[in-house]
């Protein structure tokens, strides 16, 4: 199994784009129709992660596959596919763990116009370019790995402390915190997946497979809350 | 003593209000509501100026207030936002 999943390995990266893209993509359209109702931040920021998830895996596995079949030859479109991908990748956490802390920091009866107008956010972008710039320096993926690690070890206290105190209520919360466990299991299989094993195949698919399944949990949870 | 409704009932309760009344005069949305004349007034003219509900006037020049279309879809998807918003922490 894992032999055959080797040898058709870019033929799965295509497939496992196209899943994460359309799954981003529903996410994004059903939560920005309660978004432009509502104008309620949370869903905004909660939309905005899935937005640049769905941007970073476009990147990647889109533009990238052009680059590594031979298609485009330039390194430097390779490098820049690499930096655009850890940007939105690094924004969609940023975004997805302050959809769940953004009331303790914004007034809730004056929501910004515009995300680009929050300071916080604003502090994120800057955050993601420094993170960017300097991995690119390094050329490694390392500080990208560590801030994800953080931002998901966050979102699992979060989640857990919201899954305690409104599980009876909200019934995707035990989802929702599974997927964030997953999530920070992923991030931690990545970042040590060099250097303990040696970029082996089955742990590199064990990464793909585990988010593909916190993808689809979170497109159980839209869909199943929104029909 | 009671608990400090969030934006979205607030908004929730005066379009209910609204739809209930068709064409509502503002003094008895305002009662309706349960809100101060400022707070009132600042919930009306964000919900006017994001085309939720109508301020009409007729020919006596007397004020009232309809639901828009917009409005209407507020009120058939609350339930929704509301279990969304619970459902993922936000």
């Amino acid at each position: 199994m894992l032999e055959w999943i080797v040898l058709n390995k870019e033929l799965l990266k295509i497939f496992y784009l196209l899943v994460v893209g359309l799954i981003c993509t529903i996410i994004v359209l059903k939560s920005h129709k309660l978004f432009k109702l509502s104008m309620h931040q949370g869903i905004r920021y909660f939309r905005n992660a899935f937005f640049f998830y769905g941007i970073a895996f476009l990147i990647r596995y889109f533009l990238g596959a052009l680059y590594h079949q031979g298609n485009i030859s330039s390194v430097y479109y390779g490098y820049a596919v690499n930096v655009l991908f850890e940007y939105f990748l690094v924004m969609a956490g940023f975004f997805l763990l302050y959809s769940l802390l953004w009331k303790r920091f914004e007034d809730l009866e004056s929501p910004h116009l515009s995300s680009l107008l929050n300071p916080i956010i604003t502090i994120f972008y800057m955050m993601a370019l420094v993170i960017v710039f300097l991995d690119f320096i390094g050329q490694t993926h390392n500080l990208m790995f560590i801030s994800q690690i953080i931002i998901f070890a966050f979102a699992i206290a979060i989640s857990y402390k919201n899954y305690l105190d409104n599980g009876t209520k909200g019934k995707f919360l035990k989802f929702y915190f599974i997927a964030m466990v997953l999530s920070f299991i992923t991030w931690t299989l990545n970042f040590i997946a060099s250097p303990i094993f040696n970029w082996s195949q089955g742990i590199l698919m064990s990464v793909y497979g585990l988010n593909l399944i916190m993808f689809i949990l979170f497109l159980y949870g839209v869909v199943k809350i929104t029909k | 003593m009671a608990k400090k409704r969030e934006r979205l009932q607030v908004i929730r309760d005066i379009l209910k209000a609204v739809q209930t009344n068709r064409a509502i005069k503002p003094t008895r949305l305002l009662y309706n509501s349960n809100l101060s004349p400022q707070m009132f007034k600042e919930y009306i003219n964000e919900l006017i100026s994001k085309n939720f509900i109508n301020l009409d006037i007729d020919k006596k020049e007397k004020k009232t207030f309809s639901l828009t279309k917009k409005g209407q879809e507020f009120l058939q998807e609350y339930k929704s936002i509301e279990n969304f918003i619970e459902n993922f922490g936000l």
